[in-house]
């Protein structure tokens, strides 16, 4: 137990409507070792991006607990759950959720910033440099593509060397070989930083690179995958 | 202060996400900035002004000489002062007499402004004189030549003492708008009083002790005043002086200055209202920028806190930094109005007092705590889930608080400015029914756009059904340009009604010339030559001077006669049986039918002064002849009508053994022409009535209306420029709530573009929805105005109310012109961006 980085027990999530309540979420129960991936597929509307929200400590459930670490989420508040994900918690999104107003180079740096990190800027160009876009740090999101934007992302999302990196469908809104070229991205900065890996996605070629795929229907773990052996990335990053 | 904060305040900036708010805070800073320094230099320069219509900032006046009490305070308050007695005396030149006003004046008069003189007949070579004549000289206006048949230089006889006429006066300070003062002026040397014998126990004369100095020391006398006459009150004597202040001085000019004031900050007002209405929407667009930003922060980890922190630092160094630029560049702008006024306005103006810029940094921070903050309240309250479900709901503050706090800045603002909370409360009240108008007429509007979506035409079609579509921000974008252009049509409405009620009230027959002192013998003649000049003239009527000796069988003491300026000396009296146009009764009866002993009718003010009721029992004295009459009615009297007024009227046949001499006013030419500077341009009968009749007096109203209209004019022509920039406040408010749709309508002209729409097509939809925007505004921006004026003239300025059906015509066409102008230039990246860019952007 102690080297679970993500563990799950018995995790609901109701949400009341107008004349009835409707569960999202039943008796969801797991645990993720520190450094390991895990793929969270499923048909839409499943409860796919309900859980994710609930494992990075952005929502809380109707009922059962989550641990990140040693800390129990569930049972703290908003300010208590603020301050594990800024401990250890990273992101990647599906609509990469970069700021337009800022360059490349500040959207990298604007979560150390926020943390107080002195070496955010120099840090902020050396992932950029990983992701292949140390030309372009003082390029603005719009002037970036969408599969530059989501590296830039990315880049963000590593350079804070976050424990957990929580994806959501990240190469959702990318074409085939944009969205290869992240998820390979994703997995040698994985390897590279020892972070663990959770990601959403309905596409089964990006799950299949985790060690371990969960699907969810009707709100339920229909099914677990294990891998024993954790494959290589494919490809270099670019 | 975290450089963080403000790395992402210059981000911001730098993204364009704050220009607009900062753009209307600076406007907003600006305008108040710029109005402030503008009025209260004009306010400060128009007073001492008005103090040059009193020859001083102060006077005590009063029927006998002034109690030493009096000077020796003001040189204990190191005022300077001067001394003026004026009284009516015959003026002698040989064998031509004239009854003069006669004016004696010490050394140091006038202690404002300066006497205009002239040297020639012509009354070229006019020089300014800031002191009174010396000693043997005398200063005559220049009809006074043409009575007495002299020339400069000339002796003239006041009195046992002999002056040399050495100038002509062509205006003087203090000359006053009264028609009392109807004899040629001729100004002496107070030293030459005493010689002249005219001045003795119990004489008629009007004294005044004139005081000048720094604002403190007149402020203190004032104060003192205050005290003293407050004290005598209290011990039940009864005071022989009055304090006459410039405000007091003249009763329309200080009407103008009032309305003037008045005006200055209700314009004030109204640009920080609309630069408000410009940044609550704005900052509105900047929450909804800022929501994807907090979102991230607090999914990194940042506490509410830290956003509030941040939000607050944000907010506090724009409004630092948007209040110095905006106090720059009202400074700036100030000198700006003032050298577009200066032409304009012949006002010295001294400097601007600490108020402006005190207005100016308490309006900055007003502004952003009552209209951005509101709309940035509940950042950190977003939930960090928003960064998956971005669709999930913010909650906002709700439109009711934001309003709620937003009114209440601008009311504080309002009362703080106007200091008077009837004015704050009705501009509020006015603003509310807008918003609930707009509520009810934009709905019916909609109701009418979506029946007419089943037109054909392309550009109206989609123009209107956007419209419909964006139902709640049509209903915000009604809200912004009605309340815009109903401030503007306001402001406009109430600055022609000020020139336009006072012109109205000089009907076309107002007379030109009073002719006075027309002798019983001499009517006859008089109206034929007038008749002969084809001249209309009102009523004539008799006039006979009189003084009121004994009120019910007791004597009246002179304490009692002080205490009203109009009695206390000899007055005119008059007979007539039907009551004078321009006259109301306001209590007893007008005859019917010959009463059945001597009665008369007063002006109800001077009544009131020496407490006069209905049935009291009045003793005159005429030229010691003393009758008794009953006091049968009160009127009250239109004096700004130019018609001859007369306190006393008794029924006819009481003043007919006192051998009258007769008034009337004349018209020759229109009052509303400008005075001409060059005196040969009299009306043509003047010289032969001087002539013929060298005792009868001619009184040009010209001169004296030109005088009152050249006050307002210069009143309203400084609210004119400060109006230009209500005006760009407006066109802030126009341009900020097309930005509440902005990223929507970029977002749906791209996709109409992709989908193969012409430019022509979205221009034209564009331009419909901003036309019909601009028509709608306009006609609830009118009936909001009409509203408005209604109630700002009749409680505020208590004028009439008046219908004002070019003000709709005004309303409409400007909001349509207007709202598509600004529209489509704000909308301009819209048509010209291409779609895949726009996409990006908003992506």
């Amino acid at each position: 137990m102690s080297d679970s980085i993500l563990r799950v027990e018995s995790l609901d999530k109701v949400v009341r409507t107008a004349d009835q309540d409707l569960t999202i979420l039943k008796g969801v129960s797991f645990e993720l070792k520190q450094g390991h991936s895990l793929a969270i597929v499923g048909p839409s509307g499943a409860g796919k991006s309900t859980l994710l929200g609930l494992l990075a400590g952005l929502d809380e459930p109707s009922s059962g607990h989550i641990w990140l670490g040693q800390h129990q989420i569930t049972a703290m508040d908003e300010e208590g759950r603020a301050r594990v994900r800024s401990e250890l918690v990273g992101f990647v999104f599906q609509t990469f959720q970069l700021l337009g107003s800022l360059t490349a180079l500040e959207n990298v740096a604007l979560p150390m910033e926020l943390a107080g990190q002195k070496d955010a800027q120099a840090r902020s160009r050396d992932y950029l440099a990983k992701v292949g876009l140390a030309e372009r740090t003082t390029h603005y999101p719009k002037q970036l593509s969408g599969g530059e934007q989501q590296r830039v992302a990315v880049a963000r999302a590593f350079a804070c060397a976050p424990k957990l990196l929580f994806a959501d469908e990240p190469t959702g809104n990318l074409d085939q070989a944009t969205g290869e070229k992240i998820s390979d991205l994703l997995f040698e900065l994985n390897e590279q930083s020892d972070t663990t890996l959770v990601l959403v996605t309905h596409e089964q070629r990006l799950a299949e690179r985790c060690q371990t795929i969960i699907t969810i229907d009707g709100g339920e773990i229909s099914n677990t995958v294990e891998k024993s052996v954790k494959e290589a990335p494919r490809g270099a990053v670019a | 202060m975290s450089t963080i904060d403000l790395k992402l305040l210059y981000r911001d900036w730098r993204g364009g996400q704050l220009s607009l708010v900062i753009s209307a805070l600076v406007l907003a800073v600006t305008v108040v900035t710029a109005v402030s320094l503008f009025a209260d230099r004009v306010e400060r320069g128009i007073t001492q002004q008005i103090s040059q219509f009193l020859a001083a900032d102060l006077a005590v006046r009063g029927g006998i000489e002034i109690a030493p009490v009096y000077r020796d305070k003001a040189n204990e308050l190191s005022l300077v002062t001067a001394d003026t007695v004026s009284f009516r005396s015959m003026v002698f030149a040989g064998d031509n007499n004239h009854l003069a006003s006669v004016k004696a004046v010490s050394q140091s008069y006038p202690l404002r402004g300066s006497v205009e003189l002239s040297d020639n007949i012509q009354g070229l070579n006019i020089r300014m004189s800031e002191q009174g004549p010396e000693p043997g000289e005398a200063w005559v206006e220049p009809r006074l030549l043409n009575l007495l048949n002299i020339n400069l230089g000339a002796t003239i006889e006041v009195g046992y003492l002999s002056l040399k006429v050495t100038q002509l006066i062509i205006n003087e300070p203090d000359r006053g708008t009264g028609f009392g003062a109807a004899g040629a002026r001729v100004m002496m040397s107070r030293a030459d009083l005493p010689k002249s014998k005219l001045i003795r126990p119990g004489s008629r004369a009007s004294y005044r002790l004139l005081l000048s100095g720094s604002e403190g020391a007149v402020e203190q006398y004032e104060r003192w005043y205050a005290a003293k006459a407050s004290k005598e009150e209290s011990e039940n004597t009864v005071p022989h002086f009055n304090l006459v202040t410039p405000e007091g001085a003249e009763e329309q000019l200080s009407e103008a200055f009032t309305r003037g004031r008045s005006f200055l900050l209700l314009s004030g007002t109204i640009g920080v209202l609309l630069a408000g209405l410009a940044m609550a929407l704005a900052s509105h667009r900047y929450a909804n920028r800022l929501t994807d930003q907090v979102a991230l922060m607090k999914a990194w980890g940042q506490p509410s806190s830290a956003v509030r922190r941040s939000q607050f630092i944000r907010l506090l160094v724009i409004a630092l930094v948007a209040t110095t630029i905006g106090m720059l560049v009202g400074w700036l702008a100030h000198y700006l109005l003032l050298e577009l006024a200066k032409g304009l306005l012949n006002v010295e103006l001294p400097n601007p007092s600490w108020r402006p810029w005190l207005v100016a940094s308490i309006t900055g921070i007003t502004c952003v705590l009552g209209f951005a903050l509101p709309a940035l309240w509940h950042l950190p309250a977003i939930a960090p889930l928003k960064v998956l479900r971005r669709d999930m709901p913010t909650s906002l503050v709700s439109q009711g608080r934001r309003l709620a706090v937003g009114v209440l800045a601008l009311f504080l603002l309002t009362v703080w400015y106007s200091g008077s909370l009837l004015t704050a409360s009705l501009f509020l009240a006015a603003l509310f029914l807008l918003f609930a108008v707009c509520a009810v007429v934009a709905l019916q509007f909609l109701r009418l756009v979506k029946g007419l979506g089943a037109w054909q035409g392309s550009y109206l079609r989609l123009g209107l059904a956007n419209l419909w579509r964006r139902r709640a921000q049509t209903l915000v974008q009604l809200v912004g340009f009605a309340t815009t252009l109903m401030l503007l049509l306001i402001v406009t409405g109430m600055r022609t009604s000020l020139i336009s009620e006072w012109e109205a009230q000089l009907p076309d027959d107002t007379p030109s010339h009073f002719l006075f002192n027309v002798a019983n013998t001499e009517v006859g003649e008089v109206k034929q030559l007038l008749v002969d000049e084809q001249l209309e003239t009102t009523d004539w009527f008799p006039m006979v001077r009189g003084r009121l000796v004994e009120i019910n069988g007791e004597t009246i003491t002179r304490e009692r006669l002080a205490k009203s300026g109009g009695l206390s000396r000899e007055v005119n009296f008059t007979q007539t049986a039907t009551l004078p146009a321009s006259n109301e009764l306001v209590e007893g009866e007008w005859w019917q039918a010959p009463p059945a002993g001597p009665e008369f009718s007063m002006e109800q003010d001077v009544a009131a002064e020496i407490g006069l009721n209905i049935g009291d029992d009045v003793t005159f004295s005429i030229g010691g002849l003393t009758f008794s009459a009953k006091l049968a009615s009160l009127r009250s009297v239109s004096w700004q009508s130019m018609n001859p007024n007369f306190y006393v009227i008794f029924y006819p046949g009481a003043l007919d053994k006192y051998s009258p001499n007769w008034v009337t006013a004349v018209r020759a030419g229109s009052i509303l022409d400008q005075r001409a500077d060059d005196l040969t341009q009299q009306a043509p009968f003047i010289s032969e009535m001087v002539q013929r009749f060298p005792t009868a007096i001619v009184l040009e109203l010209t001169d004296v209306v030109s005088r009152i209209r050249d006050v307002i004019q210069r009143v309203t022509q400084g609210l004119e420029l400060i109006l230009m920039l209500v005006l760009a406040c407006g066109a802030m408010v126009l341009f900020a709530s097309i930005g509440v749709s902005f990223d929507e309508r970029l977002r749906e002209n791209a996709i109409l573009r992709t989908l193969g729409s012409s430019k022509k097509v979205i221009l034209g939809a564009l331009a419909v929805e901003y036309a019909a925007l601009g028509f709608v505004s306009g006609l609830i921006a009118s009936a909001g105005a009409e509203i408005v004026l209604y109630f700002v003239q009749t409680k505020v300025f208590e004028l009439s109310a008046q219908w004002h059906p070019l003000l709709w015509l005004l309303g409409t066409v400007s909001g349509v012109v207007l709202v598509t102008l600004l529209g489509l230039l704000r909308s301009r990246e819209i048509i010209s961006v291409p779609p895949l860019e726009s996409l990006r952007r908003l992506a």
